[in-house]
């Protein structure tokens, strides 16, 4: 699939997946540190945007990883992006994948070999400059 | 009697050949062994018993088995012979008595006591004795029955203070061993016996009655007694061998779990730990359910700073809008009514015509108003998004239980650290534990409490057997009364033989009372003696004896002390067996095993000083813990004859070692 971004954006139906972010959250599952795949991809789009990342590419080596309707049945996420980034005619979704990617390494990075700290994301998240 | 020397060889933990002297100049007349726990202290004074009387005392005063007397790593170089000889005088006579056990003939390993065989000598003055006259001669200078007042252990002193319990099981033991000491059992046997001449004479009566003609009925109601005394009698029998038998058992389970009491505990230590381990693994894994669920809302926690930023952001320049559009509207009102007005020349209040220079001066601030109007250009569609923003962010920002994982992961983190501290210790008592039979434990546990309670149904059994056998001994005696009375009767040969063994049986238990009495007074005043010499308080007058030979201390005014300290107890019994050992015996040695337990420096210090001037050697087995070799013996230190250590060279061999000359 192209990551070009096109001038109006169609919204996709399926989310995608890094081949290495998917093996970081399988292995993530497998630990025991979350119930679902899901919640670590959700974890990853809210920590690149609490950084305030700007994700580039998303990588070639992909694969669909899930429904947008099962990620974010209430539109939550797709609503946070969208308050907190100017996505200038992107796919919100596409946006998501690519935050969610740098994310999930970001999280990996952190808690390489220990334990997943949910709590201290909560607490290191930053606040947005004024 | 002087003791002279002690010697043994393979006698419990002494391995080989072991020797000690007794100090034998009368003004120096203590001696002192110092060892610590486990070493063979005990050992010493069983060596002793066991020479003159043939049994070693154990815990509990149960009898030490001789199997157990040989030295356990002298069996294990196939040596099963022991030997414990002591020398001494009496009445300037020379003695030397020998006691040994040997492998029986045909045994290859000894597996009990049985398989050993125990002989003894005693020679006076270098003659050989005949075995008939050794018991003879021991019981001269020191009786088995007084034994346990001049040779004993700290134990004994708790089980003397036991006397102060009435009823309880262990004081009608030692009341029993006292009145053996002080001679009463002689009495009661020939009551015992006066008693079997009764009945016997009462059959014969009852025989006798019914061969005479009117007394068929009284002969009947004899004979009925007669039988249901004699059932109960049996009964009653059945009934003490059958308490006596579970009381043995008891003491032995309990001898038995004594000695495992520590593994016991140490299973139950590790059955606690394995279930509080699992407590905390459930309790962990509950909580990682917990977390696992609270995961999937994190995301909002880790985005709720910035999230509130923006929308404090966004709300405020929607409130600044909101403003912006109340200020237009007003304008736009303003406009509205000054154009009205400047139109219709009327007032748009009152109503009223509007003058010249008012309607110029309306229009002016018309035109004025206008010109602002079109500076207050408004993004109706920006305003509407704001406000969808801010309406998004609330959503967003309602409040999650995600916050709880950071308790929750403490909560993990802390039983993550009991558990390994769980784990340590469960291995460490699995080691402990390790081939151990816990199972049989816990079975032996359950058998002792069970037989503690049948003990106790057995004995409110014989009390109830106990008191119809009075009841029938008395409607007995009723009906021999009223035979008595009878010439016909009276005159039957079996009649005046009932009345002349009634007369003697009612002399014996009189005779018993009378005893009893005049022992425990004498007791009572010897152990007063005592413990006036012994005890650190002056206002303490003496020693008030009761039914069970036990002591209640009396103050200045002669009225009873009813609380005493552990220390004081210890001095009462201590003054009791004094007394009992004078009132038994002429003075003789004393030997002592551990003696001090709970006394101060005070006490032990009364003690060193009383107790040489009334014995003829005083032998202590001490601990450091008890006597301060600096300290306590510095006043005693003219009147120490000799002093002894046992040393331990490993677990199963033991050595005394003179350390003074």
């Amino acid at each position: 699939m192209s990551d070009t971004v096109p001038a109006i954006a169609t919204e996709r139906t399926q989310v995608r997946l890094s081949n290495k972010a998917h093996t970081i959250l399988t292995q993530m599952k497998e630990d025991g540190y979350l119930a679902e795949m899901t919640d670590g991809y959700r974890l990853g789009i809210a920590l690149a945007l609490s950084m305030g990342v700007a994700p580039g590419e998303f990588p070639a080596e992909n694969k669909n990883f899930i429904a947008v309707s099962t990620l974010d049945p209430s539109g939550e996420i797709a609503a946070s992006i969208r308050i907190l980034v100017d996505l200038e005619g992107q796919s919100v979704y596409g946006y998501a994948e690519r935050l969610a990617d740098w994310g999930i390494k970001e999280m990996q990075d952190r808690f390489r070999g220990g334990f997943l700290d949910v709590a201290k994301l909560m607490d290191e998240a930053p606040a947005l400059p004024a | 009697m002087i003791l002279h020397t002690l010697s043994s060889t393979n006698f419990m933990p002494y391995l080989g050949k072991m020797s000690i002297n007794f100090p034998t100049d009368k003004d120096r007349n203590v001696m002192l062994v110092f060892g610590d726990n486990m070493r063979g202290k005990t050992s010493l004074l069983n060596a002793l018993r066991w020479v003159f009387y043939g049994k070693a005392i154990g815990r509990h005063s149960r009898e030490i088995a001789l199997f157990d007397l040989v030295n356990i790593e002298a069996t294990l170089e196939g040596d099963w012979s022991i030997e414990v000889v002591v020398t001494f005088e009496d009445d300037g006579h020379r003695y030397e008595m020998r006691r040994t056990a040997t492998k029986r003939a045909l045994v290859s390993i000894p597996s009990r006591s049985e398989d050993l065989l125990m002989e003894r000598a005693m020679r006076k003055d270098d003659i050989p004795l005949g075995e008939h006259l050794i018991d003879a001669e021991i019981n001269r200078f020191a009786p088995e029955q007084t034994s346990r007042f001049f040779l004993f252990d700290g134990e004994l002193l708790d089980e003397y203070e036991q006397l102060l319990i009435d009823g309880s099981d262990q004081s009608k033991l030692i009341k029993e061993a006292i009145e053996q000491v002080l001679g009463v059992p002689n009495l009661i046997r020939g009551r015992d016996d006066a008693q079997t001449i009764l009945k016997h004479a009462q059959k014969q009566q009852t025989a006798d009655l019914q061969k005479m003609g009117g007394f068929e009925s009284q002969a009947e109601r004899q004979r009925h007694y007669q039988a249901q005394i004699e059932s109960i009698e049996k009964d009653l029998k059945g009934q003490n061998e059958r308490l006596k038998q579970v009381n043995d058992d008891r003491i032995e389970l309990d001898d038995a779990l004594e000695k495992v009491e520590a593994l016991y505990q140490a299973k139950q230590k590790f059955d606690d730990a394995v279930a509080t381990r699992k407590e905390n693994i459930d309790r962990q894994d509950d909580l990682q359910q917990q977390r696992l669920l609270l995961v999937k809302d994190a995301w909002k926690e880790v985005l709720r700073p910035l999230l509130t930023l923006k929308r404090n952001h966004i709300h405020a320049q929607y409130l600044k809008l909101t403003s912006q559009m109340l200020a237009r509207d007003k304008v736009e009102t303003k406009i509205e009514q000054l154009a009205v007005a400047v139109q219709s020349q009327t007032c748009h209040a009152c109503g009223q015509a509007l003058h010249q220079k008012e309607r110029v001066a309306a229009a002016t601030e018309l035109g004025r108003l206008q010109a602002e109007l079109l500076g207050m250009k408004l993004d109706l569609n920006f305003f509407s998004k704001l406000g969808s923003d801010v309406q998004s962010l609330d959503k967003l920002l309602q409040p999650t239980d995600a916050r709880q994982i950071a308790f929750i992961d403490k909560e993990v983190s802390r039983l993550s650290v009991e558990v390994t501290k769980l784990d340590n210790q469960i291995d460490a008592l699995d080691e402990l534990i390790k081939g151990q039979d816990t199972a049989e434990i816990a079975r032996k546990r359950a058998k002792r409490d069970g037989l503690l309670k049948e003990s106790a149904r057995i004995a409110g059994d014989i009390k109830s057997s106990k008191d119809t056998l009075e009841k029938n001994q008395r409607e007995l005696a009723i009906i021999s009364k009223v035979l008595e009375g009878l010439p016909k009767a009276r005159a039957a040969k079996s009649s005046k033989l009932v009345k002349l063994a009634s007369s003697i049986e009612k002399a014996y238990a009189r005779s018993i009372d009378q005893l009893r009495d005049d022992l425990k007074s004498t007791v009572e005043n010897l152990a007063s003696q005592a413990f006036r010499k012994l005890s650190t308080q002056s206002q303490y007058s003496g020693l008030r004896i009761n039914g069970n030979y036990g002591l209640t201390i009396l103050d200045e005014r002669g009225q009873e002390v009813p609380i005493r300290s552990a220390g004081a107890e210890q001095i009462v019994a201590l003054s009791l067996i004094d007394g009992l050992a004078h009132a038994g015996r002429s003075a003789g040695p004393v030997v002592m095993d551990t003696p001090f337990g709970r006394l101060d420096k005070k006490h032990r210090a009364n003690i060193l000083a009383y107790l040489p001037t009334t014995t003829s050697q005083l032998v202590l087995f001490v601990h450091e813990g008890e006597v301060d070799r600096a300290t306590d013996l510095a006043p005693l230190r003219s009147k120490i004859g000799c002093v002894y250590e046992i040393k331990e060279i490993s677990l199963r061999h033991s050595r005394v070692e003179r350390i003074n000359q």
